[in-house]
């Protein structure tokens, strides 16, 4: 029997699809649409990363630099972006890409039919419209805006607009259907096989724009090291540790409570990565209980939360109080700075807030793979110490979504995915209340202060927006600040190099020894 | 030989009109389960077009994509939209992906019967003769040993036992795929080896349920009268057993059978989730967590109807093990 198992995992192995020298990787959900910004979520965004690319992109520090643009001016004015492009870029189907093709990429992005998650922002009344895209020449492009923006090419770049790539016209058929995406990165479309797994292929005829080896964000070496990438569908956590030890998979997402295990592992390795993401308490502001900005900063400052996070995160996350990630260019000594952790302040805050016990829900899910339980367990015991009358209520994301989108809730655990600019995570949580419930803060100096941030491209101004934005966050004490995410992955030991960057599957510059 | 024919005739006759009765007693029930999935799932609170549109939608965009998909419109007309098109053989689109709902279910039930049809048969197969043997055996060693063990069979639950038999035979001593799924059609030796874990744990699992039935039918029968008149007669154990009790006491374990096919049918959802088989119940399962209304509903609506048809067919075959049951 023994024999004929073997015998028949033997001819497995040989009819297998997958190639020996394939990274197999695991994710939790099929992917949504192949249609890049269409369509989408945190794992369709993984697989396209490898399939398209945008003129600019996101490096380590957050900052916007080329991709598939040689490089990049803003006129005067701030309106006009003139993009010089690459000369050396082929899509997947052979042909060189040219001004013309981002031409027709912009505009078919524009176009309402299209349903590009982004739209809202780059069309009338958004954060950065555009009004023209036209091409100068042939390897040339330029952009113009109906008002200055400090986010456009940060907006351009990110995971939700498809990175804003660049697919060449016949990726879409005749009656403008979409086909397949023929993009120009390091991966080429392969196989679909819904429920079970994406297939991707090196594209061979790629030209990485360095060569040094050292990926850095979106941009630096792209080399494709390995013949193709295997995203198989595997939602239960367990099934993925097996896969791992098994070396069946070469790498994937953990449960952060795996971590001690597969560091004493000899056949697989850790990896810790943190990212742009944030943990948080979203508060409801305009509760009855938690208006008063006295209850909130007492909640705050309940929080042990050095202790916390290292118990929330397995040990891997590090305290940080502010909206900007530790990992962002703006993150300074002012953004340093949180409330202390001091029970007795807290009981005081709450005294003359006149806090009589009123019972305050925080809402949690149990996700493995965000903190959101066990950061409010945390919280409940450090909060109660100091008087503070905390109940925890768990739901499943889905209607947790729907509580934080209609307003009704006090506390909510929340994760929030990366935004590598500070003032698009901003846009997470500032905003009219009345307009959309979903916003946590709606005071008028953070408002503007985000509106200021949008709009000022200046570093140095920038930054001091940003500080100022802290400080009145300390004040007011919206939410809680936790800790930035972390990435924690698995991967065999024969895995070389970062399979992860910012939460997604980013497999260049990644190889599998044989 | 024309009175042969006509009592055929009759026999066929009476068997359609059974067969179209039953299916005519199935339709309120499938209305129901149609009318109870549908208001269900939408009472749980979770909006599809917000998990849809994701973090980044404004409440706009959310307003506009709900009637795109026809969620702003009141229930009852959503229904009635809904019940028509399935009338024309329309079960709607995915709102996660927007695959046409009837093949995306169809090509998963595929996947899943693939499995529980060849589990079901395997555990017949093995737990009805070993419930027959128990019973003859009845409180021997031989008894006692099967008595227990379906009962610890039964009581494990399936996911835990299916990631004991992945990490036993797939990770310690390698024999078998770990994860994945290769369709037999595609290639038979690989769709065959990635079909054995979860088989086996199907088989483990239902053997404990039917050793049990199969036992207590044939104490049953082997109670009655005619059992010791045919022991009287003189016939061997197994004459009586096998010839004379065996195709009485079946027919309890038949109907049983057939309920655990129609029930396996409906979804192994942990099953598929342990070993990655993109089968019917993973797709229920991620549906109802993406609030994904047309699948659900496809799903459930398939589900039924073959529950519906399954117990049909283990009806219409009943007579075959006990004569005294005819379709009148």
């Amino acid at each position: 029997m023994k024999k004929l198992l073997l015998a028949g995992t033997a001819l497995l192995a040989m009819t297998s699809i997958t190639n020996a020298r394939d990274i197999t990787i695991a994710q939790s959900s099929d992917l949504r649409s192949a249609n890049p910004g269409v369509n989408r979520d945190g794992n369709t965004d993984g697989v396209i990363l490898h399939i398209v690319e945008g003129l600019v992109g996101y490096n380590n520090s957050g900052e916007v630099k080329p991709l598939l643009a040689k490089s990049f001016e803003t006129s005067a004015d701030g309106l006009t972006y003139t993009f010089k492009l690459r000369t050396d870029v082929k899509f997947h189907n052979g042909k060189t890409m040219t001004a013309e093709d981002v031409v027709w990429n912009w505009t078919r992005y524009l176009k309402p039919e299209t349903k590009w998650t982004c739209l809202n922002d780059f069309a009338k009344g958004g954060a950065a419209p555009v009004t023209d895209v036209k091409a100068a020449d042939a390897s040339t492009v330029a952009i113009t805006l109906e008002k200055p923006s400090a986010v456009f090419l940060g907006l351009m770049s990110r995971p939700e607009c498809g990175y804003t790539g660049m697919i060449s016209p016949d990726s879409v058929a005749a009656d403008g259907s979409f086909v397949k995406p023929i993009g120009t990165g390091p991966f080429q479309w392969d196989e679909w096989k819904k429920g079970e797994y994406i297939h991707l292929k090196k594209f061979a005829d790629y030209v990485s724009p360095e060569n040094d080896g050292k990926p850095d964000g979106m941009v630096g070496s792209k080399r494709p090291l390995a013949d193709g990438i295997k995203f198989m569908i595997i939602p239960d956590a367990s099934t993925v540790k097996a896969g791992l030890e098994s070396g069946v998979l070469d790498t994937a997402e953990i449960s952060p409570d795996l971590i001690p295990e597969f560091k004493a592992s000899d056949k697989t390795q850790l990896i810790v990565s943190r990212n742009n993401g944030k943990n948080l308490f979203y508060i409801q502001t305009r509760d009855k209980v938690l208006s008063n900005p006295g209850v909130r900063r007492a909640m705050a400052m309940a929080l042990d939360l050095d202790e916390l996070v290292a118990a929330a995160s397995n040990g891997t996350g590090e305290a940080n109080g502010s909206m900007v990630s530790q990992d962002s260019v703006y993150f300074d000594e002012a953004q340093k700075t949180r409330l202390p952790y001091d029970i007795e302040a807290a009981k005081k805050e709450l005294a003359d807030a006149g806090y009589k016990g009123e019972p305050i829900s925080i809402i949690a899910n149990k996700r493995g793979n965000v903190p959101s339980f066990p950061a409010a367990v945390m919280a409940q015991a450090m909060m109660q110490q100091a008087g503070l009358n905390v109940q925890i209520e768990v739901l499943d994301y889905a209607t947790q979504v729907d509580r934080r989108r209609s307003g009704n809730y006090q506390v909510i655990s929340q994760s929030v995915a990366p935004r590598l600019d500070p003032a698009l995570m901003y846009s997470f949580y500032v905003g009219n209340k009345d307009k959309n419930a979903s916003l946590m803060w709606d005071d008028p100096k953070a408002v503007e202060l985000m509106n200021a941030a949008y709009a000022e491209a200046d570093q140095e101004k920038r930054q001091k927006i940003f500080d100022e934005f802290h400080e009145l966050m300390l004040k007011e004490m919206p939410g809680i600040f936790l800790y930035d995410m972390v990435d924690v992955w698995g991967a065999t030991k024969k895995l070389k190099g970062q399979p992860v960057w910012q939460s997604n599957a980013r497999l260049w510059e990644v190889s599998v020894e044989d | 030989m024309l009175a042969e024919w006509k009592a055929a005739f009759n026999r066929g006759e009476t068997m359609l009109r059974f067969i179209l009765s039953r299916l005519l007693m199935a339709l309120p029930t499938i209305v129901l389960v149609s009318i109870t999935v549908f208001a269900l799932i939408r009472f749980i609170p979770g909006d599809p077009a917000a998990l849809m549109l994701g973090d980044m939608a404004q409440p706009d965009q959310i307003a506009a994509m709900r009637t795109e998909l026809g969620l702003d419109k009141s229930m009852p007309q959503q229904f009635a939209i809904w019940a028509g098109n399935v009338l024309q053989g329309d079960f709607g689109r995915s709102i996660v992906n927007d695959e046409e709902v009837l093949p995306l279910v169809v090509s998963r039930f595929m996947v899943s019967a693939e499995i529980v049809v060849i589990a079901v048969l395997l555990a017949s197969l093995i737990a009805v003769p070993a419930g027959v043997i128990a019973a003859w055996r009845q409180n021997s060693a031989t008894d006692l040993a099967l008595v227990g063990t379906a009962t610890v069979l039964l009581s494990i639950p399936t996911f835990w036992l299916g990631l004991l038999l992945l990490l036993l035979f797939g990770l310690k001593l390698g024999w078998l795929p770990v994860l994945g799924y290769v369709s037999i059609g595609d290639n038979v030796v690989g769709g065959l080896l990635y079909l054995v874990l979860p088989v086996m744990t199907l088989v483990i699992h239902e053997a404990g349920v039917l050793i049990r039935m199969a036992r207590a039918s044939t104490l049953e029968v082997l109670r009655l009268d005619y059992i010791t008149h045919a022991r009287a007669k003189g016939l061997s154990e197994s004459a009586v057993l096998w010839r004379h009790a065996f195709k009485n006491a079946f027919g309890p374990t038949w109907t049983m059978i057939g309920l655990i096919l129609g029930n396996l049918l409906g979804g192994i959802a942990v099953i598929e989730t342990v070993f990655t088989i993109p089968g019917l119940g993973r797709l229920m399962v991620d549906s109802i967590f993406a609030r994904d209304y047309p699948v659900i509903q496809g799903c459930l609506l398939f589900v039924s109807l073959s529950y519906v048809l399954v117990n049909l067919v283990v009806d219409l075959l009943y007579p075959l093990f006990d004569p005294r049951v005819v379709a009148e």
